[in-house]
């Protein structure tokens, strides 16, 4: 367990900072850009589903930059600790992050007023901000490209605020506008098919 | 040396996988939005429905905007643009009685539970009607045909109607559908036959069909266009760096000024080219019914359009993706466009019909008509054009400067991590 603490500290110090102050960031301008008291359910899912949940595509992503340079990926799958299991301790550690901040971003809401179903809310955005950032990840450990990393999800945001459910039927990121939730199931189902072949994809051939 | 490097900068975006799929949603954008598109016909005396366009009516405009402060003082929420964002108010105690009172003065409804009713009876008279008419299915889809309206108070005076509007927006923090700009824009009146075809002749008189139809495309590309640009220029910004070439790199003989330009010059071009090759099928379509209409259609319209109005876009946001890898060797340059383009997406919301295209990089028009609207707000759409394309190419020029720089081993960042490299063995 020490291990993987370990292994958490490290990313914490020197991976994800800059990834979570662009978080922390994004949070904290959004009373400048929309509403955030008094909101009704509706609302409140806009906010959190188009503009919350955008962290995930900050935070999880970049969880195989550090071995970005392949010297230095050979040299972390020599090591006694699998490659995969020191991906999966950070995607962990960012997964963590995102239900902090999320929590408290949340909180922040009920305590302004906003009328919702907290659990439900808090659950669905997870499940979208996970999706977001596994599809990322995903294409990130498809391609070793953080740029495309970034880009799918991106692409699939656009499509779906330009063409609604049209085209991603039961991935529609946006559903608890309309107070649906099955969306959110196959989504979480989704993160996990994505983060899990993501990682499998990036150690694919080695033995990490 | 210029146009040597150039070319060969061409063929390296032409391997690219990013560029490939960045051509694939180009394309997956066009035929989800225009492939099916179909031109407008000339409209026939007899036809049930002529459209409808922006009545300049003060007793209609009363009647619009005071239905639309009904049903937001109804739902207590009320959607507002106060910086070009939508926003969604709700308002304390104090506030929303305000609200009230002004709605019970323009309207004489006196509480929510009264103009919760005014509102089912008003649904309720359009579905009936639409009923008679046999359109149900269509309404189910579209939702009623008519905006809301509520009846003034018979005392009200329209100058009493703008202060009170006035006020209203102001309590709201400004920018809501009561401010002088908006309410003006809020009726809309069904158009007549004789009007329908006064609009059709400017579509292809004025317009020469293919200038709306441009407009529509421009309008539908550079919403892409607006963030997809700035993958391609972080990709090439950090190619060499991740092939270990940028030591190499700095010591040839040739100008800071010269690898860069080549380097902008060929992603703005080959970005181009794609957007250049879809706006051959709206031509098409263009051009095989002005033939049959007997229309004289503009040829090269699209190109003016994709030239005067997407490119500015490509311009720029490119130019910020070559600038900030160029000075932080991330893709940092991913994240801050994003943002931008949110921004400038969410920004523009409710503004799409053209003719308002203030300072947005993403200039909306999301019709092939409103010809009129274009013209007027032509001169600001040009200097918003200008504006950016001149942007752009300070961001270049900063570029060159920064690249100089690290030619000269200034703003350089090592180290393997940081520094998001390839390792030698896959130079």
């Amino acid at each position: 367990m020490e291990r993987y603490w370990e292994i958490e500290k490290v990313n914490l110090k020197y991976n994800i900072p800059l990834h979570i102050l662009v978080s922390v960031l994004l949070l904290l301008v959004s009373p400048l850009l929309m509403g955030v008291a008094n909101l009704k359910a509706q609302d409140t899912a806009k906010v959190l589903e188009m503009y919350v949940a955008l962290i995930g595509i900050v935070l999880l992503p970049p969880v195989f930059l550090p071995e970005q340079d392949r010297n230095i990926r050979d040299l972390v799958y020599t090591k006694y600790v699998n490659g995969a299991v020191v991906y999966l301790v950070r995607i962990l550690g960012n997964g963590l992050l995102l239900v902090l901040l999320l929590g408290v971003y949340v909180g922040m809401l009920a305590h302004n007023g906003c009328e919702f179903p907290v659990g439900k809310f808090f659950l669905g955005t997870l499940a979208e901000m996970l999706f977001m950032g596994g599809l990322g990840l995903f294409f990130y450990g498809l391609c070793d490209h953080l740029v495309i990393g970034y880009m799918a999800p991106v692409v699939y945001y656009i499509t779906a605020v330009g063409s609604a459910d049209k085209f991603l039927k039961m991935f529609y990121p946006f559903s608890m506008v309309r107070d649906s939730y099955g969306e959110k199931v196959w989504l979480a189902a989704g993160a996990a098919v994505l983060i899990g072949t993501g990682v499998w994809c990036r150690c694919r051939g080695r033995n990490c | 040396m210029l146009g040597h490097l150039f070319v060969k900068e061409c063929k390296q975006t032409a391997k690219s996988l990013i560029y490939w799929l960045i051509v694939l949603i180009l394309v997956f954008d066009f035929s989800s939005q225009l492939g099916d598109m179909e031109i407008d016909r000339k409209p026939e005396p007899g036809q049930e429905d002529y459209g409808s366009r922006i009545s300049n009516d003060p007793e209609l405009i009363m009647k619009s905007t005071l239905g639309e402060l009904m049903e937001e003082y109804n739902r207590e929420s009320y959607t507002t643009y106060p910086i070009g964002f939508m926003k969604t108010v709700t308002l304390d105690q104090e506030d929303d009685r305000r609200i009230g009172e002004i709605l019970e003065e323009a309207t004489g409804i006196r509480s929510r539970e009264e103009a919760e009713k005014v509102i089912e009876a008003w649904y309720t008279a359009q579905s009936e009607a639409m009923n008679r008419n046999g359109k149900r299915e269509e309404s189910m889809a579209m939702g009623p045909m008519e905006a809301l309206q509520a009846e003034p108070s018979r005392n009200l005076t329209y100058e009493r109607f703008g202060e009170l509007m006035d006020e209203a927006d102001e309590i709201l923090g400004g920018g809501s559908d009561y401010s002088k700009e908006y309410r003006e824009n809020s009726a809309r009146e069904p158009m007549t036959y004789e009007e329908a075809l006064e609009e059709y002749d400017v579509l292809t008189e004025k317009d020469r069909l293919t200038g709306g139809y441009a407009r529509l495309f421009s309008d539908y590309m550079v919403i892409f266009l607006g963030i997809l640009p700035v993958f391609l220029a972080v990709t090439r910004g950090l190619r060499d760096r991740r092939a270990m070439m940028q030591e190499l790199i700095y010591t040839r003989e040739c100008s800071s000024f010269t690898i860069m330009a080549s380097r902008y010059l060929s992603m703005v071009g080959m970005l181009t080219v794609p957007v250049l090759v879809l706006s051959l099928l709206p031509l098409s379509k263009c051009m095989s019914y002005a033939q049959t209409a007997g229309i004289q259609t503009d040829l090269l319209a699209f190109v003016k359009y994709i030239a005067g109005w997407q490119l500015p876009t490509i311009m720029m946001v490119t130019a910020v993706g070559m600038f900030l890898t160029e000075l932080t060797d991330t893709a940092v340059a991913v994240l801050v466009q994003g943002a931008w383009w949110f921004v400038t997406i969410f920004a523009s919301q409710g503004r799409i019909g053209g003719g308002n295209y203030g300072w947005n990089l993403v200039p909306r028009h999301n019709t092939e008509w409103n010809w009129q609207g274009f013209h007027d707000g032509f001169p600001q759409l040009l200097a918003n054009r200008i504006f950016y394309a001149a942007g752009a190419l300070i961001l270049v020029v900063l570029t060159i400067l920064v690249y100089e720089q690290k030619r000269k081993g200034r703003f350089r960042i090592h180290g393997k991590i940081l520094g998001n490299r390839k390792s030698k063995s896959e130079v």
